[in-house]
């Protein structure tokens, strides 16, 4: 087969760093081709590239047999390539069909809605989408937007489609669908770049690319590779995937009852219902795992148990005390940490040093002052234990956490809400985007702090992680719980159909 | 689409800088100085003056004599307050425009202080004017931090809209309401002068540098161990890089935003009362003018740091100070001297983003 899109020896400089090196990349007519690779192994920047977003300082890109240059993925649309972004641009307000042909304006003055709609349809017959044309955007599930993303590229008349990360808000359902019609589409000869982290999807395409620290590891049919050489591959060691739980005797079973939720329901400032009725215990030295696709409440659920935000209705017993109502300073004081899901937005003041951030909230902290001022030297020594401690790769505690991998400002994070907490922690999708190195590293923190006697509501994307660290899972969907189940007795299905909404499958 | 040339070309591009490197700033501030004086003597000879004869005109008249210095740190010291008030509402990045009002509002309440306290000894009369032009600066500026915290009004257009209000209602206290002076027949747009024991010491033994002079020295080291040494420091630049992470572990924003809100109204309201009580010596509304606006771009240009901004407000008090030199002796027009000032503030502001940037050679990725 001929390779349709090709980079040869591309080289993506950004200050500081190398994202891509030296990098040969093909792509056959008619395949599925994985780009696998940690967070900032250069994913990313190669299929920006590709797709004329970025600019190679050295080596260039063929498409066709042909050397290219794109000035801007205008040019890169223009002659045949469409990316799927993690992050959708779509207008809410307007309809699939509207979303499709907006910016494409091939028709002057007119918008020729009538011919559109006809070859749009076309395209859904030919693939096998189903969508609802005249349906408002807004009104989408997430995984029907993705499709709104494909149809996009498609209605341009792509050749050749770039999947970024398109199954982290699906449901393992829907991307199931996903990849049955990415392979009819190959066989359509359709040319997939699929960009992911997950082995069980690497392993179902034709061939692998495994990119680390910018570079080509090496390009592989999966067939001939097993995923934990794929893994090796990829982090450039062995990796310890799954993190020892605890024997069944220690387990809690009749613990004394850290958190209690009852009825807490939330409705945000458009109305919108975000909690509805959710119902919890996490007892202590218990890992409540709680599984969804994200943007169906977990985060709402997390503000709510941290006093950022106050729902309407229900009630939170923290240790015997009904805290619902207060800010959240005093479940700080109560000994509640979080770890919030967006770090640098969330969690972290990006722009103060490493030191500053370990007090962020403690600051008036008497431990931290020494009258009305800050007592920087008792300041520095602490955070400086804890940079060792935790393992904090960084020139100095007066680093800005701006200059800090993602992996190290969460390291700084976990250290500043461990030490200043002691009964409950709140842990949402904290190792997302986290090299394996140190997701390994977080789980073991994680644990050693149940083994303390925290309480602990951890939220993942990854399923796996989920039923190899908790002792029950909760699932949500739509602000719901739509079940708890036991992760030594549930499915990887029975979890899928609970994250769909369905409370069905839910065991007594 | 694509071209046949395969040699290695370099070409410059500009790229951020991930840290700061002080040879590079200061090389920066030095062009934009001299960019600044470049463009200001292309006006100047556009408009037919002896540049050289200008120049040396304006350095003489700022910077020449011990006299031109203490006319130059007193035009700064007012300068100097309203920078520190954009520093601190800046740094939070809290956008008040307010500091032209609470200038006026510093003004008034310590005018008014000065009749209610009027009889008691010296130094407690003195004390509480110039407590009454704080509270009175301070409260101006509360009250546009409360309706942000409590109905999300917009800080800059309150604040705008407030240095209206109060711009007009002193337009009616001296402009024939119960502060006008009535001279037998004519009705100025001024108070009385004020009473001698009100008025603050001189200093040097001069009959323009006074006592303000020393609080815009002393507010310049507050303002710096507020901002680098307090807990409620650590909150405001905390506010002003990521307001969402300090409300989620736990501090009140609304407090915090009315905090500095009040810090910078006190700030601007001291420059109220240094100018009344210690320059004009009545309240009338020409002196004030605009002292609140220009301190937006001291404290700018000052870098939102302290000690930046005494350096710009001195060297923007030389400007002022020079310029009446300047128009004397080498007959330039006055309207060309807030012409220079905005030229030096375009360039130093473009050297401020600059030094966060540098230049590099880069192969071409061309194929």
């Amino acid at each position: 087969m001929p390779a349709i899109l090709k980079s040869v020896n591309l080289t993506k400089r950004f200050p500081g760093v190398i994202a891509n090196e030296d990098v040969n990349f093909e792509l056959e007519q008619g395949e599925v081709h994985c780009l696998f690779g940690e967070n900032g192994a250069g994913k990313s920047t190669l299929s920006s590239c590709l797709f004329g977003f970025y600019h190679p300082e050295e080596g260039h890109i063929e498409f066709d047999g042909k050397p290219v240059r794109f000035r801007s993925p205008r040019d890169a649309i223009h002659m045949g390539i469409g990316m799927v972004h993690q992050h959708f641009v779509l207008v809410a307000d307007f309809t699939v069909l509207a979303n499709i042909i907006v910016g494409t304006h091939e028709q002057g003055w007119r918008l020729g809605l009538p011919e559109a709609r006809a070859r749009i349809e076309k395209l859904c017959a030919e693939y096998g989408i189903e969508l609802e044309l005249d349906a408002y955007v807004r009104d989408l599930a997430v995984g029907q937007q993705q499709w709104v993303e494909i149809l996009k590229a498609l209605y341009l008349e792509a050749r050749v489609l770039i999947l970024d990360e398109p199954t982290a808000v699906l449901t393992p359902a829907e991307s199931e669908r996903l990849f049955r019609i990415v392979d009819h589409m190959c066989k359509l000869g359709l040319s997939i770049i699929l960009i992911s982290h997950k082995i069980a999807e690497v392993m179902q395409a034709d061939r692998v690319t495994v990119l680390r620290k910018g570079k080509v590891v090496d390009t592989v049919r999966p067939a001939d590779v097993t995923p934990q050489e794929l893994t090796r591959m990829m982090v450039g060691r062995d990796v310890e995937l799954r993190v020892a739980r605890d024997t069944a005797e220690t387990r809690a079973t009749d613990t004394v009852s850290v958190l209690i939720v009852e009825g807490l329901s939330y409705r945000d400032g458009l109305g919108k219902t975000a909690l509805d009725d959710i119902n919890l215990t996490i007892g202590e030295g218990e890992i409540l795992g709680l599984a969804g696709v994200s943007g169906n409440g977990q985060k709402e659920l997390f503000e709510a148990l941290s006093g950022v935000l106050i729902p309407q209705v229900g009630r939170i017993t923290l240790t015997g005390e009904e805290i619902k109502g207060l800010p959240s300073r005093h479940y700080m004081d109560r000994g509640v940490g979080l770890v919030p899901d967006d770090r640098f937005r969330e969690g972290l003041i990006p722009e103060f040093n490493i030191r500053e951030n370990m007090i962020l909230g403690w600051q008036r902290h008497d431990d931290y002052t020494n009258g009305i001022f800050l007592d920087h030297k008792h300041i520095g020594t602490v955070a400086d234990g804890l940079i060792d401690e935790f393992q904090i790769v960084a020139p100095s505690g007066a680093t800005p956490v701006n200059h800090l991998s993602g992996g190290n400002a969460q390291k700084v994070i976990l250290a500043r809400e461990f030490v200043h907490s002691n009964k409950l922690l709140l842990a949402n999708q904290p190792t997302r985007g986290l090299d394996l190195g140190v997701i390994e590293y977080v789980y073991k923190q994680i644990i050693a702090k149940r083994d303390e006697g925290y309480a602990v509501l951890l939220a993942s994307e990854e399923l796996e992680d989920l039923l190899n660290l908790s002792d029950r899972i909760a699932v949500i969907s739509s602000g719901r719980i739509t079940g708890i189940v036991d992760p030594d007795t549930t499915t990887i299905e029975e979890i899928g159909l609970l994250m769909a909404g369905s409370t069905d499958g839910v065991a007594a | 689409m694509s071209s046949a040339a395969t040699q290695p070309r370099t070409r410059l591009t500009i790229e951020r800088r991930l840290n700061r490197n002080a040879g590079w700033t200061f090389t920066m501030y030095l062009s934009a100085t001299l960019i600044g004086l470049a463009l200001s003597a292309l006006l100047l000879w556009t408009s037919g003056a002896d540049v050289a004869k200008a120049f040396s005109a304006l350095l003489k008249g700022a910077f020449g004599s011990q006299k031109a210095w203490i006319g130059t740190l007193s035009k700064a010291t007012p300068l100097i307050l309203t920078g520190l008030a954009t520093v601190v509402a800046f740094r939070a990045q809290v956008w008040s425009i307010g500091q032209e009002g609470q200038v006026y509002a510093g003004a008034m309440g310590a005018y008014l202080g000065c009749l209610v306290f009027a009889g008691l000894p010296v130094a407690l009369y003195l004390s509480l004017i110039i407590l009454s032009g704080i509270i009175g600066g301070a409260l101006l500026g509360t009250i546009a931090a409360v309706l942000k915290d409590r109905f999300d009004v917009n800080e800059i257009i309150s604040t705008v809209m407030m240095n209206y209000l109060i711009v007009f209602l002193l337009s009616y206290l001296i402009g024939g309401g119960p502060w006008t002076e009535i001279s037998s027949t004519v009705v100025y747009q001024q108070t009385g002068p004020v009473p001698d024991a009100s008025q603050l010491p001189q200093l040097l033994g001069s009959k323009k540098l006074h006592l303000g002079f020393l609080f815009a020295m002393a507010s310049a080291v507050v303002c710096y161990v507020l901002l680098e040494k307090t807990p409620l420091g650590y909150e405001i630049r905390a506010l002003g890089y990521n307001p969402v992470a300090l409300a989620y572990r736990g501090t009140n924003i609304g407090r915090t935003i009315i905090m500095v809100m009040a810090i910078s109204g006190a700030i601007a309201g001291l420059a109220g009362v240094s100018e009344i009580f210690g320059t004009s010596h009545r309240l009338r509304s020409d002196t004030l003018y605009g002292l609140g606006y220009t301190g937006i771009i001291i404290g700018m240009i000052g870098g939102l740091r302290p000690l930046g901004t005494v350096v710009a407000g001195i060297i923007f008090g030389g400007l002022a100070s020079g310029a009446l030199y300047m128009k004397l002796l080498a007959k330039v027009p006055s309207a060309l001297v807030p012409a220079m000032e905005g030229i030096l503030m375009l360039t130093f502001l473009c050297a401020g983003v600059a030094a966060h940037y540098r230049l590099v050679r880069v192969g071409d990725g061309d194929v």
